[in-house]
């Protein structure tokens, strides 16, 4: 909008920017205390000290507890990664019959899957810990694969069905019409076309499956476990520990933050847009 | 309707019936056609989330308890009159209500105007949006640590620190107020992503329609409220939406925040300290996450609404 | 190359009892080309698509040739359609657009190339090959699209309002480009449009189509002078024909206002027959002359659309007590103004639609 007014204009502007540093100063903090000894870190706020790099070095070599960083990042892109994989694979197909060439109740189907995100997964975590018990699942990576593949494939369906959804419908037609085949349609007509909402929908997933806590808590406490969990095993209850639960939190929290704020205008299109038309 | 059916006029037509059979097979075929890449998703979903839910309506009739370990007993309904009576029980169900819609409404709301704000042309604007929208990245395990330990928190806490130095004196705000502490956390978390939502809805708003008003005379105001607001309605549904589904299951940063307690347990976490986080009581606390399920069903009815309307006019294929 | 036949063709969209197309039976002969006309929502891109596959057809059949394609799939119907926002992939190069059927088809790379070439010389395509299509003007965005058509060289081309992305001045030379083209190559093809110029100036034929139904299909210039109902009268002509309610009377002549129009024998008794039939007159079948009793019919000028060679003058006439407008074209650079009095005189051809529209004479 034009604003007629400069002073209310910048004054705006203003209040825009300190609002932002506001609720960046949280995350600003963690990162900053990382760099601290614990000495300063737990005592009265200070916004100037030496900083140092050892809690990096701490939280690398995993002297406390059990996992270590390494293990939790493996457990993690592990998981991560397979399961978004695997909820494109599936959600690909699913989205085309949604969308492009519908099924019969295509809007029934869709609620279906919407509607699995409205049960609590605290309503199905019981079987699942029994079944991922009797299977002997428990612990390892192949339960987190699949229940995040669950967990983000109904988001998935629906993003990608609001982008198939604005491929040109002649688009399609034409290819039908020269002779590709439903793999060929979607390889070489619809993924190049909905190619940023494609790659928005993986990143939503990605955020989604890196930050979950609560399955991973629950099922895999011992082996197999994931960086949430690591970051929690550096709360010391012996001693001060903020310091190196900064450190921990940022290099956790890292990888998502850059992945965010590359893709950040694309994400929301992708949940918004096609959606509401 | 004077229409006669289609299949019965075939049926006199000369054509040989065949031809007739033929093309009802060939559109069976086609409907498998359509169904055949929607299966593996529609099954696996499925498999995963209901299977499981039938196990817990099964579970919730029994007396079972995995610690000590005690056979499966049936019986009935017995574990939903006990929780009909039970008290914890009902102020986690309150606790669930008053944190899913404070934060919803709240995050809507605040991300609303900040949506507004960032629509402006002003220096910065591109950086002030990534600045905003980083909370929502941030892992919820490590938002609820850094709140609590180094804002909140009594000791260490930058705003205790602020409130001493400003002469007030510091508040146990974690201890004292849980339930608002772990809401303020997950409007930190949440505005951002309303904000977008807004913000999509906003920039998706013709301009012209903007001058039209301008040019008619409505004043700034007047813009907002009768012509953008109106406009975001679509968007503010989603965003209570998602974000209902989202914050109704809140557990990672009452875990980390405060393990629960009295005034900050909500129903997924009471389920979890009535069995595996303890309790082994599972044919209760399938009970108790049966309930949370009817509950959540009354919401997605409510929520499901707003999606078909959201998808009206979308129906030609 | 080959014949088309609709036969008893129809298309019912899901969830609704209304045909979109009613039982259509057209015959195309091989390299003929066809114009389908009509109103939107009239059914003629279903027709088309359903030709092309992508309706499923309901009841009845197309032939393609001697095959009946009812049921066979798109790919396997060896046409190609022409989509009026051209459908170009937008990620592929001219080239590769003009040549993904033939990947598809697994054609060897050689003889896919020079066949793109081929296509790229008769459509001047040639220096813009390796460019994307968001690189190219409208005009070569619509002869791409064309190339693509015509590098399958198949039996049938299908056009879907292939000019009317295109501005006024370019549609017209690509419409005099098409039809030679459709001409040198000898495809038949079936050409739908809304636009009634487009069909008179390309069709071999012309087929009206209203509410899914057939309505005539004839050679334009029979379609113009012989229009087989109301409907194609309206429809057909530019200005629109004048059509008044006129009473049937004894069959001896027709009262337009205060004119009498005189009717032969034949077509008096079965004008006769009805209470109240339509009157058609063309706009050029009619002229400014002195005023003469009953053969002229009075009126005063409302607007007159002076185009230079010509003049369509709107007349407002007294007709069973109403004011109805009447045009008439008269000279370019006329020297009636509005409101002058003036007198209409029957000069050409008339036509006579029954209650339920159809053709009296």
């Amino acid at each position: 909008m034009t604003e007629s007014n400069p002073i209310r204009s910048f004054l705006l502007g203003l209040l825009t920017w300190f609002i932002g540093l506001l609720f960046f100063f949280p995350v600003f903090w963690m990162v900053l205390n990382g760099f601290k000894e614990e000495a300063d870190a737990n005592t009265d706020p200070k916004l100037f000290f030496d900083p140092t790099l050892d809690r990096y070095r701490d939280i690398a070599s995993g002297d406390q507890g059990l996992l270590s960083f390494g293990e939790a990042f493996t457990n993690s892109a592990w998981a991560v990664i397979v399961s978004t994989i695997l909820v494109l694979i599936l959600a690909v197909p699913a989205a085309y019959a949604l969308s492009i060439r519908p099924v019969a109740k295509w809007r029934d189907v869709l609620f279906f899957f919407i509607s699995t995100k409205f049960l609590p997964i605290v309503a199905a975590i019981l079987p699942l810990w029994i079944i991922a018990r009797e299977l002997d699942i428990l612990n390892t990576r192949l339960v987190l694969i699949v229940l995040y593949t669950a967990m983000n494939l109904p988001l998935a369906v629906w993003m990608l069905r609001s982008f198939f959804q604005e491929v040109p419908r002649e688009l399609i037609e034409a290819a039908q019409l020269d002779g590709a085949s439903l793999r060929g349609q979607i390889t070489s007509v619809i993924l190049p076309i909905a190619a940023p909402g494609l790659a928005a929908t993986a990143l939503l997933c990605v955020i989604f499956a890196w930050n979950e806590f609560f399955l991973a808590v629950q099922l895999n406490p011992v082996d197999g476990s994931t960086v949430p969990i690591w970051v929690t095993s550096n709360v010391s209850t012996r001693g001060n520990f903020l310091a190196r639960l900064s450190a921990a939190s940022t290099v956790a929290t890292l990888p998502v933050l850059i992945a965010g704020w590359v893709a950040q205008k694309r994400m929301i299109r992708g949940l918004a847009m096609g959606a509401i038309k | 309707m004077t229409t006669t059916a289609v299949p019965e006029s075939i049926d006199d037509s000369p054509a040989p019936v065949t031809a007739d059979e033929e093309r009802r097979r060939h559109q069976r075929r086609e409907a498998w056609r359509r169904r055949l890449p929607l299966l593996p998703a529609l099954l696996f979903t499925i498999v995963v989330t209901q299977v499981p839910f039938l196990f817990s309506l099964w579970y919730s009739l029994t007396e079972w308890t995995i610690v000590p370990p005690s056979d499966r007993e049936f019986i009935g309904f017995g574990n939903y009159t006990d929780l009909a009576t039970n008290e914890f029980f009902r102020s986690a169900l309150w606790t669930s209500v008053l944190m899913t819609v404070v934060s919803v409404l709240l995050s809507v709301v605040l991300g609303t105007a900040l949506a507004v704000l960032l629509d402006r042309k002003f220096f910065g604007q591109g950086f002030v949006r990534t600045l905003l929208i980083t909370p929502f990245l941030v892992m919820p395990v490590v938002a609820g640590l850094v709140w609590n330990n180094q804002i909140l928190g009594s000791a260490f806490g930058v705003l205790n620190w602020l409130l001493e130095t400003l002469g007030f004196g510091s508040v146990e705000f974690v201890s004292r107020f849980p339930l608002w502490s772990i809401v303020t956390v997950l409007v930190w978390q949440w505005t951002p992503f309303m904000m977008l939502i807004m913000l999509a809805g906003l920039q998706s708003q013709p301009d012209s329609v903007l001058e039209a008003a301008r040019v008619d005379g409505a004043s700034t105001s007047g813009i907002f409220f009768q012509i953008t607001l109106p406009h975001l309605r679509p968007y503010l549904e989603l965003g209570v939406l998602l974000g209902s589904i989202y914050l109704i299951q809140v557990f990672d940063h009452i875990d980390v925040m405060t393990g629960g307690g009295p005034d900050s347990t909500n129903v997924p976490y009471f389920v979890f300290q009535r069995s595996i986080g303890g309790g082994w009581r599972f044919g209760q606390a399938s009970a108790y996450s049966i309930v949370v399920v009817v509950f959540s069903i009354i919401i997605a009815t409510f929520g499901l609404r707003v999606l078909s309307g959201l998808l009206e006019g979308e129906d030609a294929a | 190359m080959a014949q088309v036949r609709y036969d008893e063709a129809t298309r019912i969209y899901p969830g609704t009892d209304i045909a979109a197309v009613d039982r259509l039976d057209l015959d195309i002969a091989d390299g003929e080309f066809l114009v389908v006309v009509g109103p939107s929502g009239s059914g003629k891109s279903t027709a088309l698509r359903m030709l092309a596959g992508l309706e499923f057809i309901d009841n009845g059949s197309i032939h393609i040739g001697e095959r009946d394609v009812t049921l066979v799939p798109p790919k396997e119907r060896d046409i190609a359609m022409v989509f009026q926002n051209y459908a170009l992939y937008p990620q592929m190069s001219v080239a590769a657009n003009m040549g993904f059927a033939l990947k598809q088809q697994g054609i060897p790379k050689e003889e896919r190339q020079r066949r793109v070439a081929e296509a790229a010389r008769i459509l001047d395509l040639e220096p813009y090959l390796e460019r994307k299509p968001k690189n190219l003007s409208g005009g070569q965005r619509q002869r791409v699209a064309m190339g693509r058509a015509i590098v399958r060289e198949p039996q049938v081309f299908l056009m879907d309002e292939p000019l009317s992305n295109l501005d006024a001045k370019l549609r017209v030379q690509t419409r005099t480009q098409l039809a030679d083209l459709q001409a040198d190559l000898g495809v038949t093809t079936v050409y739908v449009t809304h636009d009634q110029v487009e069909a008179m100036t390309l069709g071999d034929r012309v087929a009206v189509l209203e509410s899914g139904k057939l309505q005539q299909c004839a050679s334009p210039r029979e379609m113009y002078s012989r229009p087989a109902n109301r409907f194609v009268a309206g429809f057909i002509g530019s200005p629109a024909m004048n059509l008044l309610e006129v009473d049937g009377g004894d069959g001896s002549g027709v009262a337009l206002g205060s004119m009498t129009v005189p009717l032969d024998g034949e077509v008096g008794r079965s004008v006769g027959a009805h209470p109240s039939v339509t009157l058609g007159v063309r706009p050029e079948h009619l002229a400014l002359v002195p005023s003469d009793g009953d053969r002229t019919l009075p009126g005063r000028v409302s607007v007159v659309e002076d185009l230079g060679s010509e003049a369509f003058v709107h007349i407002d006439v007294e007709h069973r007590g109403e004011t109805t407008q009447i045009v008439v074209r008269g000279e370019g650079e006329s020297d009636v103004r509005r409101d002058d009095n003036v007198a209409i005189g029957l000069g050409g051809p008339i036509h006579l639609f029954g209650p339920g529209g159809e053709r009296l004479n």
